[in-house]
């Protein structure tokens, strides 16, 4: 899902930088006001593991392959979006600089789609859906949407490019990541899982719980 | 840091590297969801205005194997893990000074 350099006009990437940039200012401000110091080593565990299995293109059908991106596992882990544009900056910055994955000129755009997209509709969809259809299948679903909508946002992105026709992007680019936001859903529901049996306490929602418990009994002290 | 942090930090970085290893052997040559639509529906190719140092997740010097990508990989993980924990120190909330009684 990186967008190369030269796939999208210069002026339009200009567009996308400064909508990262104001989005990163967004998410500094959180992290100085939400970001523990107990948070500091899951952040950067998160960030090599968003780094590893975004390099790993595994097969999928039609002679094609993709890999899972993790957009929302980041923000329901933090309970922030603001965290998955920050991690998704880092990670892609690296993989563009060292790596030749995804464009320099392009940056802006796939931080974007990965990050902010990826993170504030996995967040938001399971927020929606975790009461009225239960956290492990609100997890799946989010995720998968998450890579569904992130990628025909990029479609969306190489149509205002003219690069790709609007109506075959959307087809190919939805039909290529509905299939590999399936190894993303439960990628995201097991990642999720094992944390909240090995850590919960590095859950946002547990610690939110937790401080929600403790206000009451404050107050009555 | 306390003790639970740094298994956090050696499980995370064991799967990490156990993704590395695995790579050169799983990974598919295949083109992603992109490149595959690219090549169906546009004309436009990379303009590779820059040329990364370990390209296509390679490090040269050790030739075309496995062992090429799987290092690739690995420095890869290291740096991230390494730019993440600085980069969220330097971001964290700072504790208010202890005001004297």
């Amino acid at each position: 899902m990186h967008i190369p350099d030269g796939f999208i006009p210069l002026w339009q990437c200009g567009i996308y930088y400064i909508i990262l940039f104001i989005a990163l200012y967004f998410s500094l401000n959180w992290a100085r006001k939400n970001l523990d110091e107990k948070m500091v080593p899951l952040m950067a565990v998160l960030a090599a593991g968003i780094f590893a299995i975004m390099s790993l293109n595994i097969p999928i059908p039609w002679g094609t392959s993709g890999h899972m991106v993790g957009g929302a596992l980041v923000a329901i882990i933090f309970c922030a979006p603001e965290a998955a544009v920050i991690i998704f900056t880092l990670v892609l910055l690296v993989q563009g600089l060292f790596f030749g994955d995804g464009g320099l000129t392009t940056l802006g755009a796939n931080i974007i789609n990965m990050g902010i997209i990826g993170g504030v509709v996995g967040l938001y969809s399971f927020k929606a859906l975790r009461r009225p259809i239960g956290k492990v299948p609100a997890i799946f679903i989010a995720s998968w949407l998450s890579i569904f909508l992130a990628a025909e946002m990029v479609a969306v992105e190489l149509w205002l490019a003219g690069t790709f026709p609007l109506g075959a992007g959307l087809l190919l680019m939805g039909l290529y990541h509905a299939i590999i936001g399936i190894i993303e859903g439960i990628l995201t529901v097991v990642v999720i899982l094992a944390l909240e049996k090995t850590r919960p306490d590095l859950l946002a929602w547990n610690r939110i719980k937790k401080m929600d418990n403790q206000k009451p009994s404050e107050e009555s002290n | 840091m306390i003790s639970k942090d740094k298994y956090l930090i050696i499980g995370a970085v064991i799967i990490c590297l156990a993704i590395a290893v695995m790579a050169p052997f799983i990974a598919s040559n295949n083109p992603d969801g992109l490149e595959k639509s690219a090549q169906q529906i546009s004309n436009t190719h990379e303009s590779g205005i820059y040329e990364a140092p370990f390209a296509n997740y390679t490090i040269q010097i050790f030739g075309n194997g496995p062992f090429a990508g799987i290092a690739a990989m690995a420095v890869g993980i290291l740096i991230v893990l390494g730019l993440g924990y600085l980069l969220a120190i330097i971001l964290r909330k700072r504790k208010p000074p202890e005001t004297s009684k």
